[in-house]
């Protein structure tokens, strides 16, 4: 390492990059891809030690920092190995990322541990969540993540949680359920709409309605600024009944309130799906005269002309019913 | 404790030998996650368990009368917890702080997690809280202390446990307390 070229002023781009590693290994560099913000290489996995020596070794690359090192579950195709590799002296981070052979009954993976050995007990984690073998590795074996003689990769997609199948899991799922068409089930979920299997649950989130009652009655105010509303936070009574129906009726409002935000909402998204010819000339003009790239002032004459049709509008809904106040807080 | 688990004390000895015991419980924390920031908040000087005679930090566990197991518990640390426990002297009294430690909490699906540390060892008082406030473990000392000043010291050598107390099991809801 005493040669290192490697600077950060002249750090390699990911495509130089990927050029100096085919030239080097190839046929056993597959396809590139810029994933989650790092520049991730496909490596066949006969070229997986070989590739992390070149970059290791290699004067300008000099990717000495081993990061990470964990594996994906590909469902049908077995299983990923991703190797995350940091260069500190250019700055720059890779990941590689291969398939182990051997499919979903036995994937193996060569091990990383000759060329960086902070790769041992990464592959130790992948094998305890996996179960993929890292042929080179001094031992995988005991397990250290979970207990010795724990029975299953709790990590493949297929692991069985014990607990689900005698209790299933009692709350919406994530990222989210769908109905018999497919639609995705939204739920606003609301102070005590937790899922809960107990009585205590419901117990404690009755309390909790009635106690936040005049908290959301109060934030109501704030929204709805209407002049025929009869309900002021002093008039929640104090008993239990009185403060139930508070309760009850608040959520009736709330739901109309919902129902008139996303009616406005879907409005506004109707609006600004139509074509660019909401920008203030005006603006654009001027911001153009003053030197600002064509960009900036697009968006900023947009934001102008939003800006003028919300005060033309408020001007025209005055005295009306309702007003934008409220809404314009959560936009 | 040789004669002490043999013999029944007068009355009014065992008033004053329980009456020691229970204001000098030398604690022994076992933090494992979360709730073991509220535990050291509970022994900071806010909300200052030593007023209620609980020593927090003994130098070891056979220093320790009190066990505070606060935390998540997972299958890989249980038995260091239960060497713990065993490496205490008789009497010895342990408190279970928050869901985790209780019954697993927010990871009762989870693979590695232990659905309760009653599973490996017996607890004397559940705190209940995700995580619980210091006033909670509080209440739970109290609830010990009060167990230990009515306790015959023979009785408790010879069958070792009670049942436990679980904080707000029977009382009404404190929710709407105000604040
Ligand atoms: S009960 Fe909640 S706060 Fe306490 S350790 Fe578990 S997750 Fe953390």
């Amino acid at each position: 390492m005493s040669e290192v070229l490697a600077r950060r002023d002249r750090a390699l781009t990911p495509e130089e990059t990927e050029e100096l590693l085919r030239d080097r290994l190839g046929e056993q560099v597959g396809s590139s891809v810029q994933e989650y913000g790092v520049f991730t290489l496909w490596i066949h996995p006969d070229g997986w030690q070989e590739a992390a020596r070149v970059l290791a070794d290699e004067p300008l690359l000099a990717y000495d920092f081993f990061d990470s090192l964990f594996g994906i579950d590909a469902r049908e195709d077995g299983f990923d190995v991703v190797a995350v590799l940091y260069s500190t002296s250019t700055g720059n981070r890779i990941a590689l990322r291969t398939r182990c052979e051997g499919g979903r009954e036995a994937p193996s993976c060569p091990s990383l541990t000759d060329v960086y050995r902070g790769a041992n007990w990464m592959e130790r984690e992948a094998y305890d969540m996996f179960g993929i073998e890292f042929p080179g590795h001094p031992s995988v074996e005991p397990r250290i993540l979970t207990i010795e003689n724990f029975e299953g990769w709790p990590l493949r997609k297929d692991f069985h949680l014990a607990s689900r199948v005698a209790k299933p899991w009692p709350g919406v799922k994530e990222p989210a359920e769908l109905d018999e068409d497919g639609n995705v089930i939204e739920r606003e979920v609301r102070i005590g709409d937790a899922p809960g299997p107990y009585d205590l649950d419901k117990a404690m989130a009755d309390q909790a309605r009635q106690r936040n009652a005049p908290a959301i009655e109060e934030a109501e105010q704030d929204e709805d600024t209407s002049p025929d509303d009869p309900d002021t936070p002093a008039e929640v009574a104090t008993d239990a009944d009185a403060a139930a129906g508070a309760a009850a009726k608040a959520e009736d409002r709330r739901k109309a309130q919902a129902d008139a935000r996303a009616a406005k909402a879907a409005e506004r998204a109707g609006a600004d799906s139509e074509p660019a010819e909401d920008l203030d000339q005006e603006t654009y003009d001027q911001l153009i005269a003053e030197g600002k790239s064509e960009r900036i002032a697009r968006s900023k004459a947009k934001a102008a002309f939003i800006k003028k049709r919300r005060a033309q509008e408020r001007a025209e809904s005055e005295g009306g019913a309702d007003s934008d106040d409220g809404d314009e807080g959560d936009a | 404790m040789g004669l002490m688990d043999q013999v029944e004390l007068p009355q009014p000895v065992k008033y004053v030998f329980n009456w020691g015991r229970k204001y000098s419980l030398w604690c022994f924390n076992f933090g494992l996650a979360c709730c073991a920031i509220e535990f050291i908040a509970a022994s900071t000087s806010r909300h200052d368990f030593i007023r209620h005679g609980v020593i927090p930090f003994a130098h070891g566990p056979r220093q320790a009368d009190l066990l505070v197991v606060s935390g998540t518990l997972t299958d890989k640390m249980a038995p260091a917890v239960k060497r713990l426990y065993e490496e205490m002297p008789e009497p010895k009294y342990v408190i279970s702080f928050g869901s985790c430690s209780n019954c697993g909490g927010p990871y009762w699906d989870s693979y590695s997690v232990t659905k309760g540390v009653d599973q490996i060892i017996p607890v004397d008082v559940y705190v209940p809280g995700c995580p619980p406030r210091p006033e909670a473990l509080l209440d739970g000392i109290i609830a010990l202390q009060d167990r230990i000043q009515n306790e015959s010291l023979k009785d408790r050598m010879a069958d070792r446990r009670k049942d436990p107390i679980t904080l707000g099991a029977d009382a009404p809801l404190a929710l709407g307390s105000s604040s």
